[in-house]
């Protein structure tokens, strides 16, 4: 906030005899950390209400009799504090006194120990001796989910969990029952809690009480290493810390605040990493022998692999075989599969699972695209939101918790348009009831004015455009209920208006984004270059060192029914599971001759391949992922899995038994940083600079698209398909994240 | 669920009531309690969905107020007030005959559910001490003996006649006294419109409507030097002068009838004896500072209080002194009485305002002040009983006239309610500045059987208690501050020699760990280990460092706590500590000296 402030005078203070210039409206204990002088507090927490509780933060301030708490009082001009005196340090010292005196102090059994905001601040700043003999009030301990568990007497009462869970989460689960020295927290269903059990409370609460029924007792915060990746359910890309003891995660969350999401993690980010340990992870490859599949060795499974896509290719040519890639796998990954298709086998039947148009968006605002896609961090800054179809409580939890900040925070409008009463409506200026799939016919009105509509929803549409209009700056934000051309009509819309609009396309899983920018299209070249672009051709088929077809390939619904129908003799899946998602008669192969599956688990499509490789998770290997908003990230390996390996060197060792075969060159890429290297170059907008993402950063990559002269984008109704994914789903993958499917909330609700 | 169908009316007409529906949630509890005896899950539910909360929302503001409850308690709750103006003239006593005749303790129910009991705190019937309530009804200037009569009614089906009005306000009146705003006590009937009118009524809101304009309003009572008379004494006219002119929001007056500070019981006779000089002074500030809408916020427990207000409100809108276009001036006033459900900390102005708002009475953070954000955000001021009753005097007689009453900035008559070892307890009007050594001397009739002064809480427990060589002082709000004191809410506690004042400290400390509201931390934690090392202390199981550490706790308290009810427990207990710090070494050597002790310890 600070920062967009600036042109406004600053405000000059002194705190401990140090001149400090803040903006106008900065808050004391703000000022103060900007200098690196620590006042302690427990209550105060950046985006969440004042409440001046825990009186931890008492500071001297000249010409007021009392000592101020510094989360409240704002600096102004010329106001000369003392965080240093002897007062303060005394008056600490009691506030810890009085907080100790019914804590009890069994760090060496709580969960917290080590990592307790208490604790450090009585090291730091407390008494060595309890003078008390009185009894301690005593509680015992409650569960109140599998997840979350309230130790009553730990609790210091500053109100965080309360909060975050009412105004953060806008869920409202947490209450505070009885009063004075009795006073607690309360689930909202009396004994238990009900709600998106998203363990912000866990994470916030700054000693033991709230603990996680995923890590307690587990280990010492100080026997784990972390390792900050990205989440690898939905689409909008937080960032996760894994804490990791013995190669195996143990917890996520995101305690240093660091990342787009900051300390945001919902259910699936902060407890659904389970599937790693999974008993049911293939771990060895799997070879189809008489019917069933049976554990083979590494060379034997990489052999039949390539002899049988050798066979395939040289009796049925190129276009006989499909690759389907995963919007889960990393950047280098879907980059280097497409580059297997395109190069070593010289198909473009190359598609994956597309849950969100952007290569419908990003052609649509063309030249422009660059500085027109809002990324998560402008959305919580904007001015006004237009959100179009999905459900981000549900299905984007970060874009969601944006919004509300952007609400909260800046006072944002919030304009909906949506088929159902979603939960963000009760943060809207306004919501339009739209009925099922009339999404792209109220943007064609909102473009052109002519779309015959209902008249109470023409009604509510001209109100809309009056509001929007009035606007100065417009977050778009849409699901995948609008692609290809409504996309392009909403954009021209957008133009029409004097507000400075930007864009967010919603899709699912992890790196959608990064499996559409890597080109794992049948029309599209990493960066969506035209297969006739002269130019991109020609140097893919330079770089590559051989010849690409430039006819359009398969999509992933139409290889599947060719695959079953046999008109397709192969299909290699990665990280998938199309027989599922697009498959017609029962989801069965069908006709297909050669089924390779690289996954974690046998899915529907793994259980009938002929070979399946053992794959990694993401969390269990490095690269990058684009999110939805089209903002870059690191991955880091966290746990090591036995078996399984990543797609990268699933990819590179095919490519090397391709190569003995005569077919494409075998990759020599020494790692993932190699491909990512490559990738800088190839796809413009992915030179984006490498400091921000070794920091743990975000980095926004800035694709634009030269049309020449092509027409936009569009693409066939029903191509882009919502997972349908939930809080509590996660595609397949979700189906063994053990903690979040054993809790009563992920239940499909009736 | 099924709702009785006055319950059923009672609900609609409370939830088109306020500005915002929230505000209906106490009062639909407490009427929802008073049906069924207790607030069932079925009824939480049912009260959510009327008012489109969640049931966390409810539970909370239900689990904060100690009248509200979510279990079943007898048919008859027999409430026993100990507070130290009850203590002083045998309210354990009381709690312990309760204790052995119905064989049951705090908070418990006879098996067959007709009785329970519960020690509560100061219920404001001071002067009547001790006191108790059984359900509504009060009964004061109890004995052991008149207890067991009125038990011995309620088991034979009867009711005992409950006290009409206080004890102690209707006593002949001192010479010494003043009476102005207590002027038509004792007059047959003087709660009713028609004897208002006749005294007097209404002709203050006729002059402000007709010859006045709220600026001259405004500056009457800033030259009245009329100061809060709820216990801080901020000057009232400059109060309302703070409330800005321009602001589009809608603004409001709210009166503070949350009288709970212990030993205070000065508005309860004023409420329920003259409750039209208090509309009238409420329609004046309305006028004053632009508001057409005023709340009477009262304490729960003065529930008859309520309803004699509630009619006379009622008489007032059919006479045309509230409503629209009151006496053809076209200024419109609308006004409700609204109930509080046991929450000491809702006398604070911030936390009243979030109670009237539906919430946990928490204080809020300062600035910004009520007058600019009070109540649903707009702004608000917030008066005492005492001050707004005082209004129609000050436009009648002209602010100077008034101010002349009393001494330089301390304008007018002051309402003190002497209770404790004195002869003639009750609630006196006096001019401000009038020597308190006299006003207890004479007014109130010295202190019995023989006994020696000890000490004085000048105007409730909240503050630093007087010796007897301090208290040859005017008593206005600058006179007893720089005595070391406060001249407070009024609530005077005079104090023998016969009291163990480590008791005394002890049943203070356990009222303030009892109403802390659990916000902050020292407050919170202080209040309740102060209140635990005073009863050890007491019970004979002192350690010498312990003196030292009640002060020192207290301190750290003082003055680092979130709203001023930190300061309000850590004041008595230093000023105790301080001065009769010998009574707390006399106690190291194992027992209480004073007679009462063995009973107390007995008591808990």
């Amino acid at each position: 906030m600070a920062e967009q402030t600036t042109e406004q005078k600053l405000v000059t203070l002194k705190i401990n005899d140090r001149e400090v210039q803040v903006a106008p409206g900065t808050l004391v204990i703000e000022a103060t950390r900007r200098i690196g002088t620590e006042v302690p507090s427990f209550c105060y927490y950046p985006g969440l209400s004042l409440q001046a509780a825990c009186r931890m933060c008492l500071v001297e301030v000249e010409k007021m009799p009392k000592l101020q708490t510094a989360c409240t009082l704002v600096a102004t001009e010329g106001m000369v504090v003392r965080t240093d005196s002897e007062t303060v340090r005394q008056a600490r010292k009691a506030m810890l006194e009085f907080l100790l005196a019914n804590h009890p102090l069994d760090c060496p059994v709580c969960d917290k120990g080590g990592e307790c905001e208490l604790q450090d601040m009585v090291f730091r700043y407390g008494a060595d001796t309890s003078r008390f003999v009185e009894e301690k009030l005593h509680r015992p301990e409650e569960k109140w989910s599998d997840l979350v568990y309230y130790d009553a007497p730990r609790c210091i009462l500053c109100f965080r969990c309360v909060r975050v869970c009412d105004e953060g989460m806008d869920v409202k689960a947490l209450g505070v029952g009885m009063r004075g020295v009795n006073s607690i927290i309360t689930p909202n269903r009396g004994d238990h809690l009900e709600c998106e059990e998203c363990g912000m409370c866990i994470d916030i609460c700054p000693v033991g009480a709230l603990t996680s029924g995923a890590y307690r007792y587990k280990t010492r915060p100080w026997e784990m290493q972390y390792v900050s990746t990205v989440c690898t359910h939905c689409s909008n890309g937080c960032k996760t810390t894994l804490s990791v003891r013995n190669h195996e995660i143990l917890r996520a969350n995101n305690r240093d605040l660091s990342g787009i999401n900051k300390d945001f993690l919902c259910v699936k980010g902060r407890f659904g990493f389970d599937f790693t340990s999974h008993p049911e992870r293939i771990r060895q490859p799997l070879l189809r022998k008489d019917g069933k599949l049976y554990p083979v060795s590494w060379e034997e499974a990489a052999t039949a692999a390539a002899t049988r896509l050798k066979q395939v290719f040289d009796s049925a040519g190129p276009d006989s075989i499909g690759f389907i890639g995963s919007n889960r796998t990393s950047n280098e990954e879907n980059y280097l599969l497409q580059r297997l298709a395109r190069a070593s086998f010289g198909t473009n039947n190359i598609d994956h699972h597309r849950t969100a148009d952007y290569a419908g968006l990003l052609s649509a605002l063309g030249e422009d695209a660059a500085s027109k896609q809002l990324t998560m961090g402008d959305l919580e800054n904007a001015q006004s939101v237009l959100l179009i179809g999905n459900d981000p409580t549900d299905q984007n939890p970060l874009v969601a918790w944006q919004i509300r900040s952007a609400i909260r925070h800046n006072g944002a409008r919030l304009y909906i348009l949506n088929s159902s009463e979603i939960r963000l409506k009760r943060k809207a200026t306004q919501f339009v009831k739209l009925l099922p799939r009339q999404e792209a016919a109220a943007v064609r009105w909102l473009a052109t004015g002519q779309e015959p509509l209902p008249t109470d929803i023409v009604t509510a549409l001209t109100s809309l455009k009056a509001a929007l209009e009035a606007e100065t700056d417009l977050a778009i934000v849409f699901g995948s209920e609008l692609s290809g051309a409504a996309i392009t009509q909403l954009a021209a819309f957008a133009s029409k208006l004097s507000a400075r609009v930007r864009f967010m396309a919603l899709g699912d899983y992890a790196n959608s984004r990064g499996a559409a920018d890597m080109g794992l299209l049948p029309d599209r070249f990493p960066g969506y270059a035209h297969l006739d672009d002269r130019a991109a051709h020609g140097s893919f088929e330079k770089l590559w060192d051989a010849k690409i077809p430039s006819k359009p390939g398969l999509t992933a619904p139409e290889m599947v029914e060719a695959a079953q129908s046999g008109k397709l003799k192969a299909l290699y899946v990665v990280g998938a599971n199309p027989l599922l998602h697009f498959g017609k008669r029962d989801g069965s192969r069908g006709s297909l001759g050669l089924l390779i599956v690289h996954e974690l688990f046998l899915t529907e499509t793994a259980q009938q391949a002929d070979i399946v490789f053992p794959a990694a998770g993401a969390y269990e290997k490095d690269g990058t992922v684009t999110n939805t908003s089209g903002e870059l990230q690191l991955l880091h390996k966290a746990a090591e899995v036995m078996g399984p390996r990543s797609d990268f060197d699933l990819l590179r060792i095919l490519s090397h038994q391709l190569e003995k075969l005569g077919l494409g060159k075998a990759f020599h890429y020494r790692g993932s940083e190699a491909v990512f290297d490559e990738i800088r170059k190839t796809v413009k907008g992915y030179d984006v600079p490498r400091a921000g993402l070794a920091t743990g950063g975000a980095e926004q990559s800035r694709i634009s698209i030269s049309r020449n002269g092509h027409a936009p984008y569009d693409v066939p109704a029903n191509l882009i398909r919502t997972a349908q994914d939930t809080l509590f789903t996660s595609g397949t993958l979700g189906r063994y994240c053990t903690m979040m499917q054993s809790l009563p909330e992920s239940e499909p609700k009736p | 669920m099924q709702l009785s169908p006055q319950l059923a009316k009672r609900f609609e007409s409370l939830e088109n009531r306020y500005p915002v529906k929230r505000s209906a949630l106490i009062p639909m509890l407490i009427y929802a309690q008073d049906e069924y005896g207790y607030v069932s899950d079925d009824m939480v539910d049912e009260i959510a969905r009327r008012l489109g909360l969640n049931n966390v929302q409810v539970e909370e503001t239900l689990a904060y107020y100690s009248m509200l409850r979510r279990k079943p308690m007898g048919k008859h709750h027999v409430q026993v007030c100990t507070n130290v103006a009850c203590m002083l003239r045998g309210g354990y006593d009381i709690l312990e005959r309760a204790k052995r005749r119905l064989e049951i303790g705090h908070k418990e129910t006879t098996k067959d559910g007709v009785f329970s009991l519960e020690e509560v705190e100061c219920i404001g019937a001071c002067t009547g001490a001790p006191a108790m309530q059984v359900n509504y009804d009060y009964y004061e200037d109890l004995t052991p003996y008149k207890f067991d009569r009125i038990l011995e009614d309620l088991d034979a089906g009867r009711k005992s006649p409950p006290v009409p009005v206080i004890t102690g306000a209707l006593h002949p009146r001192h010479p010494l006294e003043t009476p102005l705003i207590s002027k038509r006590w004792g007059i047959p009937n003087s709660r009713s419109i028609d004897v208002y009118l006749q005294h007097d009524g209404y002709k203050a809101l006729e002059k402000a409507l007709k010859q006045m304009t709220p600026e001259t309003i405004i500056d009457e009572v800033k030259k009245s030097s009329l100061r809060g008379r709820g216990g801080a004494g901020f000057p009232t006219g400059m109060k309302w002068s703070f409330v800005p002119k321009d602001s589009p929001k809608p603004k409001y007056v709210i009166c503070n009838a949350d009288e709970s500070e212990p030993g205070t019981c000065k508005d309860r006779p004023l409420l329920e004896m003259d409750p039209h000089q208090l509309i009238e002074g409420m329609i004046i500030a309305g006028r004053a500072i632009g508001s057409h809408r005023g709340f009477i916020y009262i304490r729960g427990e003065y529930r008859y209080v309520l309803d004699i207000v509630d009619a006379a409100i009622a008489e007032a809108y059919a006479r045309g002194y509230l409503g629209k276009n009151i006496l053809g001036s076209g200024f419109d006033y609308d006004l409700l009485i609204h109930t509080g459900a046991g929450a000491y900390e809702c006398g604070e102005e911030s936390a009243l305002m979030e109670s009237l708002e539906g919430k946990r009475g928490y204080p809020r953070i300062k600035p910004p002040f009520p007058a600019v954000v009070g109540l649903y955000g707009c702004p608000t001021i917030i008066n005492n009983v005492e001050t707004l009753s005082s209004v129609p005097h000050i436009i009648l007689e002209g602010g100077e006239s008034y101010a002349n009453r009393g001494t330089p900035k301390n304008g007018g008559t002051r309402m003190v309610c002497v209770s404790g070892h004195v002869n003639k307890p009750g609630i006196y009007e006096v001019p401000l500045g009038f020597n308190m050594k006299r006003f207890i001397e004479e007014v109130a009739g010295g202190i019995p059987g023989g006994r020696k002064l000890k000490a004085v809480i000048p105007g409730g427990s909240s503050c630093p208690l007087l010796k007897p060589e301090e208290i040859d002082i005017p008593m206005d709000y600058d006179s007893v501050a720089k005595a070391g004191s406060m001249l407070g809410s009024g609530g005077m506690v005079v104090v023998d020699d016969s009291t163990c004042m480590v008791d005394l400290a002890r049943r203070i400390m356990h009222f303030y760990a009892h109403e802390s509201c659990g916000w902050c931390i020292p407050c919170r934690e202080g209040t309740t280990w102060l209140r635990k090392m005073l009863e050890r202390f007491h019970a004979g199981d002192g350690r010498p460092e312990d003196i030292d550490m009640v002060g020192e706790l207290a301190r750290n308290m003082l003055g680092k706590t979130f709203c001023p009810l930190g300061d309000a427990a850590a004041m008595p207990t230093i000023s105790i500590i301080t001065k009769w710090r010998h009574e707390f070494e006399e106690h190291l050597n194992g027992r209480c000296a004073y007679k009462q002790a063995e009973s107390l310890a007995g008591a808990r």
